[in-house]
């Protein structure tokens, strides 16, 4: 069988005197093993010291995005095979780094929720007898490809301008925002939604260098999504008073 | 939020900003085009190359124009440059950045900072010289050629492909075309531009030799 070696980005915050450093690992290669199965086997049959992050092994939960030859990539979709050479594996930047591969996105993507007020703004009381209101389908599917999202914070890693600045809420959180905008139960005015987006926090924040449109592994349509918010927000902000 | 924040706030002045970046950005590119194509008629004689460049002059035209262009050209600079990062860290960060994602637009942004520095040094001196030889004639900007060529050479370069890729940018970042027909297209016309471009730049250079 053949092997594969890693490269893999060793640190733990819990013991800075250690500085950074690259480590190697050599393995046997099944066909078809991804970066996760990879992970397991060098952990099991080498270093049980390695951190990572993995829940669904299936593309769903988003915790295993790592930078993978120089890509913010899922390592349970990524196959070795796919890959030349040695696989050099680093944990995403921007997000708290935990140890070794594994980074906190969980609380960014908490940040994100409460700063764009990532819920339904509706005055009506809800009924929870009462038979739910139509929404047409277009809409609904449009909302349902925003939703796709799984918040493995690849869009976010791979973007320059979230990088510097801490603040910018990335594609993940532009797309969250245009998710509300296009449903019809949300009540929120122009105005609102400037102030939530309509800055360089936001979208104008970005620069359009589109890494994130390059980088999601839902193949979400991000360049479609910012500019959609970027041409609202210009037309908000020029009408609300 | 902090005092000093909340004084100072202007909630739509990043709004503004992408608008004068975008709007003086696709007015350079027209100029720069027309320009070209004013240049190039050389390629159809100097007598109408000197027609144009003195009807220009005689209706006033270039003494409208250039200001104008000059005020667009610092806007432009303003408001693109404003996110040039500064501190030494942040430079670092992006240069690490733009290697650690091979083959992405990341890249574009780089070398759209360098380029447009470049520019801003560049056409600055070119402008001074053009202004102090006034007028515009085949003969003055032949000589102007010959001397310079390298230095009309990189700058026509350097603008082609600041230009070619900011509306590229700018497309993209407005969702106006999708991104992987649309840098195909812009490529096409940069290339077409580049052509041009040169062609006058050869032509002027045979005209001094002659
Ligand atoms: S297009 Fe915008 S959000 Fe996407 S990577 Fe570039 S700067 Fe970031
Ligand atoms: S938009 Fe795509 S890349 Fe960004 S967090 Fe969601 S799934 Fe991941
Ligand atoms: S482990 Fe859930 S997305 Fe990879």
């Amino acid at each position: 069988m053949s092997t594969r070696k890693f490269s893999i980005f060793r640190y733990n915050p819990n013991t800075p005197e250690v500085k950074p450093f690259m480590q190697e690992y050599t393995i046997e290669e099944p066909p078809g093993m991804t970066i996760f199965v990879a992970l397991n086997k060098i952990r099991e049959e080498l270093d049980p010291t390695l951190m990572f992050d993995f829940v669904c092994r299936a593309a769903i939960c988003g915790s295993c995005a790592m930078v993978i030859n120089g890509k913010p990539r899922l390592a349970c979709k990524t196959l070795t095979g796919d890959l030349k050479g040695t696989v050099t594996l680093m944990p995403l930047p921007v997000f708290k780094l935990i140890g070794d591969l594994s980074v906190d996105t969980g609380t960014w993507f908490r940040h994100l929720s409460v700063k764009t007020k990532s819920w339904i703004h509706s005055s009506k009381e809800f009924d929870p007898n009462a038979i739910e209101d139509r929404m047409d389908n277009e809409t609904a599917l449009e909302i349902y490809e925003a939703e796709r999202c799984i918040e493995c914070g690849c869009c976010i890693a791979g973007c320059v301008t979230a990088n510097i600045r801490e603040d910018f809420l990335g594609a993940a959180g532009i797309n969250r925002v245009a998710r509300f905008m296009v449903d019809p139960r949300d009540e929120r005015s122009k105005k609102e939604y400037f102030e939530v987006i309509g800055s360089d926090e936001g979208a104008f924040g970005c620069m359009g260098l589109m890494a994130c449109d390059d980088n999601c592994p839902m193949q979400l349509p991000l360049q479609m999504q910012l500019s959609f918010v970027r041409r609202k927000m210009v037309s908000f902000g020029l009408s609300a008073k | 939020m902090l005092v000093q924040k909340i004084l100072t706030r202007n909630p739509k002045a990043e709004l503004y900003y992408d608008l004068v970046e975008l709007f003086t950005g696709i007015a350079l590119v027209g100029f720069l085009w027309t320009h070209m194509v004013f240049v190039a008629t050389i390629l159809l004689g100097s007598d109408l190359f000197n027609t144009l460049s003195k009807s220009l002059d005689d209706y006033y035209l270039s003494y409208v124009g250039i200001p104008i262009i000059v005020l667009i050209f610092l806007m432009h600079i303003l408001s693109a440059g404003r996110r040039l990062p500064t501190r030494y860290q942040e430079q670092k960060i992006i240069w690490r950045h733009a290697k650690m994602l091979k083959g992405t637009d990341t890249w574009v942004w780089v070398f759209q900072t360098i380029t447009g520095a470049a520019i801003f040094a560049l056409a600055s001196i070119h402008m001074f010289v053009v202004l102090t030889g006034w007028p515009i004639t085949a003969t003055t900007s032949a000589g102007r050629i010959e001397a310079f060529w390298w230095f009309y050479l990189v700058l026509l370069l350097l603008g082609e492909y600041h230009a070619g890729f900011g509306i590229y940018r700018q497309f993209v970042k407005w969702g106006w075309f999708p991104r992987k027909p649309l840098g195909y297209v812009s490529k096409v016309i940069t290339v077409i531009i580049l052509t041009l471009g040169l062609a006058a730049l050869w032509v002027f250079l045979q005209l001094g030799g002659a």
